[in-house]
């Protein structure tokens, strides 16, 4: 049912909350980051289900949602009911959120697709952990690796500050009436989630403009447009040349949809992904705490002469394939750590590289296994030599 | 870690308030005006089941993140840990750098294996040793302080943070309306408060409690440890 | 739904398409009609895609008609024959999956809660006997559990006739079918009982073989959705192909099984739903 309060928050624009309000320093754990985040965010509604290590952000959330910041929120009875219940929300014109982890993903998979194919701005963090079997909750990125390809947008981020930061702004570049598709925000389970840490945050008594739905290309489904022959999701099933044809260009312009969101994650997020001393020889490409794990080898190898540059990937899906094609051009060897058996980033930037065989597709720790800097200072010594 | 940095890992089993310890001594080391990240690492939350925290603590900015691998400091909040292996890593010192310091959280010193006082031995490891438990009872009547008397042994045995800080860590902790590491945390919480008539109280006592323990803890060389046994 | 936007600018009268035309000067929109009126204004479905005599489509029809206001009602569709036919259907609705349509309703009736909150928008969910007693049924009974303010009506042809004759849980007894080649081995499931049971303000059985009647009841049923919580409906709806039988005896074989007590009628009331639709008889309500 719907809060009966209702906490009293400014309506401020965009740029104005991203970069200009005056930031606090917090020392507060990644649930909590995005907590601060959906405060933040003028969300209409919030939908849970338990799966650690997610339960304590959607615990948090449902607080929030007490405290009047969210006008309904609600535990589903499944991640595939509640990605469902998501969808139905944002196909009724308001700006919804979730998040879920490793097996969640896996058990909603149906749903992603079905809401970039839907255009739905629906905003999820993923909250990576391993997938079963054996069971495991440990941090494992792996579900990164099953998303690639369901045309959501996918950011991954290091810290609870990026946490912060792209689920806030997730909002906005997923409701671009040019863009228009679901974002998920993935997070490392634990290293990120279960972590306390310094993050800056403008006050909470200011908020992001609501989400408009009639600036949507798709219409909300409300009967406030005019409804004649008028359904979603696109629903081609007749046996025919067009049909199929309707269908190719659909899943054309979603990816296109994708390709219109760069020039607004450039403004917002700061580009697809951060560079230090690119010109280095030896690359590191790395995304989510795998950074985190890779600077601290960088700073070890430069105590024994090794000078190493590190390519840090916000933004996965739509892949940076021009920046990391420039990239690697210079470099002699590029190292990708990795939380997952798979490699899915060391295959990614292999297929947009024109010399594969720089791409070295080590360490890999997975199973929830840590990965101690001294593993990513081996590979730079192997390939230094 | 870089130089000036300490990494510390927090052994010990669910509902002993290891996580809370890391969060406190995180808390405690930001009001000091230095760096700390907390990262607690549990399976199903369940008491007695193993759970470990790590505290990292920095002049600068730390970008590692995750389990501590290579620890300065391993404090050990139940003897399980080490007797019947109720840890992520084994044995219980693994990854413990040269002259590194354990701090045991038992009545007398344990009788360790001679490989392991040996490998101890090795590192030139300094081992403290707290009866933490008897000191939380001692003091507020529970047991669930133990785990102030460890932080409590740690100040006194390296000084990595004021008591002052601490103090107001544990009444920033306890004073707050919520106070978020999990949702089991959450619930244990409130029997800790249900334990004392007011939060007043409840600091008070586990200030005196942290006290008690900077005064208790003793270390003991392994080498006598050997000795007694030979 | 404000008429005005369905209305044709001005100078664009000759290239409207003459469907359109007749749905904006003569369309159910903002009308009080019911099942009496059918034949006598343009209806929300035409050319429907489904075989001929098929029951579901005729059930369909008569549940367009019977909506208590039809210009802010959404349908929450599901995959199966059903979905074909929603193409067809000139009111907002969506077909996300199949089995999620009460989650997707759940999360749609909350949403258009909270953006109009002075005005009745009804969800309805409509979908076949697989949507909503197999792959669907976690996602029904949690939403009748939690007494969402939502329709339920099943299209229960007892089978999946989509995907060619497969064995649902509402197949009769012994029906030899798809994947169960050796005749079902479990009667047909008691939704109507599971319905009640889970919290369902109202849960009745019908078939098109008697319009009015249908037309109350899914009339009374999404009254009783916005006023109280969940309602639940069952229309027999038989299947000539798949269960071969000529198109012309669709509702022969509707009568013949209420007839014969294999297709039962049934109705079960809460309390609050049976006071509210008695006074809504008396003229009190809506």
């Amino acid at each position: 049912m719907m809060a009966k309060k209702t906490v009293e928050q400014k309506i401020v624009d965009p740029e104005y909350l991203f970069f200009e309000a005056k930031r606090e320093k917090q020392f507060i754990t990644g649930s909590e980051a995005v907590r601060e985040a959906v405060k933040r965010a003028n969300v209409d509604m919030a939908i849970a289900y338990p799966i650690t290590p997610q339960s304590e952000s959607m615990h948090l959330v449902g607080d929030i949602y007490a405290e009047g910041y969210i006008k309904d929120y609600f535990r589903g009875e499944s991640e595939f009911a509640v990605m469902s219940s998501v969808a139905g929300a944002a196909m009724g014109g308001v700006r919804v959120f979730t998040a879920t982890a490793g097996p969640g993903t896996l058990r909603a998979f149906e749903m992603f697709p079905t809401w970039a194919g839907a255009r739905l701005p629906i905003v999820c963090d993923f909250f990576c952990r391993g997938v079963n079997s054996p069971l495991t909750i440990q941090p494992d990125t792996i579900e990164i690796g099953f998303m690639l390809d369901t045309k959501m947008m996918i950011f991954h981020a290091e810290t609870a500050q990026d946490l912060f930061d792209m689920t806030l702004q997730s909002f906005i570049i997923a409701e671009q009436p040019d863009v228009h598709l679901p974002i998920g925000v993935f997070a490392d389970g634990f290293f990120v989630t279960h972590t306390r840490e310094i993050v800056e945050i403008p006050p909470d008594d200011i908020k992001l403009p609501p989400y408009d739905p009639y600036k949507s290309p798709v219409p909300a489904m409300d009967m406030e447009t005019p409804p004649i022959r008028q359904m979603r999701d696109p629903f081609v099933m007749k046996s025919n040349f067009i049909s199929y044809a309707s269908h190719a260009s659909w899943q054309q312009e979603i990816l296109a949809a994708a390709e219109r969101a760069r020039k607004h994650i450039h403004k917002y997020l700061g580009g697809l992904i951060e560079t230090e001393n690119e010109g280095a020889d030896i690359l590191i490409m790395a995304s989510g705490t795998a950074v985190s794990q890779a600077h601290e080898a960088i700073w070890q190898a430069n105590q024994e002469g090794i000078e190493v540059g590190l390519i840090k990937f916000k933004v996965i899906r739509p892949f940076p394939t021009e920046e990391i094609k420039m990239i690697a051009k210079g470099a002699r060897a590029i190292i990708v750590p990795e939380f997952n058996i798979s490699g899915w980033l060391a295959k990614e930037i292999r297929s947009v590289i024109e010399d594969n065989s720089k791409v070295v597709g080590a360490p890999r720790v997975y199973g929830g296994m840590a990965m101690p800097p001294e593993l990513i200072v081996e590979e730079i010594r192997r390939v230094a030599r | 870690m870089k130089q000036g940095s300490l990494a510390i890992r927090m052994s010990g089993l669910g509902g002993q308030g290891v996580v809370t310890a890391a969060h406190l001594l995180g808390g405690s080391v930001i009001r000091d005006g230095k760096c700390s990240t907390v990262n607690p690492f549990f399976g199903a939350e369940k008491r007695l089941a193993p759970a470990e925290s790590y505290v990292r603590i920095s002049d600068e900015e730390i970008s590692e993140r995750g389990e501590v691998i290579y620890p300065n400091i391993i404090m050990i909040f139940h003897p399980h840990v080490i007797t019947l292996g109720k840890s992520y890593t084994m044995p219980f010192y693994f990854g413990l750098k040269d002259e590194g310091i354990l701090i045991i959280n038992a009545e007398k010193p344990l009788t360790l294996t001679d490989e392991n006082s040996e490998d101890l031995r090795i590192l030139k490891a300094k081992t403290f040793y707290i009866s933490a438990n008897n000191i939380s009872m001692d003091i507020t009547g529970t047991e669930l302080s133990a785990n102030i008397a460890m932080l409590g042994a740690l100040i006194g045995i390296t000084k990595v943070v004021s008591l002052v800080s601490m103090q107001k860590a544990i009444e920033e902790r306890f004073g707050m309306k919520k106070f978020v590491a999990s949702g089991t945390t959450a619930a244990l919480d409130d029997v800790v408060k249900s334990k004392f008539a007011k939060v007043s109280q409840l600091i008070e006592k586990n200030v005196e409690v942290a006290k008690k323990a900077i005064e208790e803890v003793k270390e003991y060389p392994l080498s006598s440890n050997i000795e007694s046994r030979n | 739904m404000n008429k005005g936007i369905i209305e044709i600018s001005p100078g664009f009268e000759d290239v409207m398409p003459r469907e359109y035309i007749d749905l904006v000067n003569d369309g159910p929109y903002g009308r009080k009609l019911g099942i009496d009126d059918l034949g006598t204004f343009k209806e929300a479905i035409e050319e429907h895609p489904l075989c001929a005599g098929c029951a579901l489509a005729l059930a369909l029809r008569l549940v367009l008609a019977s909506l208590p206001a039809i210009e802010d009602t959404i349908i929450v569709g599901s995959t199966g024959c059903s979905s074909l036919a929603f193409s067809q259907v000139a009111i907002h609705n969506i077909h996300s999956l199949f089995g999620n349509q009460n989650a997707v309703a759940t999360g749609l009736k909350r949403a258009l809660q909270i953006r109009f909150p002075n005005k009745t928008k009804d969800v309805v969910v409509m979908a076949g006997d697989g949507a909503i007693g197999d792959i669907g049924l976690e996602t029904v009974m949690h939403s009748w559990f939690r007494g969402e303010n939502i329709t339920t009506i099943m299209f229960d042809n007892e089978i999946y006739a989509n995907t060619g004759g497969q064995e649902s849980c509402m197949s009769p007894k012994r029906a030899v079918l798809y994947m169960a080649p050796t005749g079902k081995k479990f009667p047909k499931a008691a939704m109507p009982e599971v319905a009640h049971a889970a919290g369902c303000a109202y849960a009745a059985t019908i078939t098109p073989a008697s319009p009015k009647r249908l037309g109350k009841i899914v009339n009374q049923a999404i009254l009783i959705a916005r006023e109280i919580g969940s309602t639940y409906i069952q229309i027999y709806c038989p299947c000539p192909t798949n269960f071969k039988f000529k198109p012309s005896e669709s509702l022969k074989m509707a009568k013949d099984r209420v007839k014969d007590e294999t297709y039962l009628i049934k109705e079960y009331f809460s309390p609050e739903a049976r006071e509210f639709v008695e006074g809504l008889e008396k003229g009190g309500g809506n």
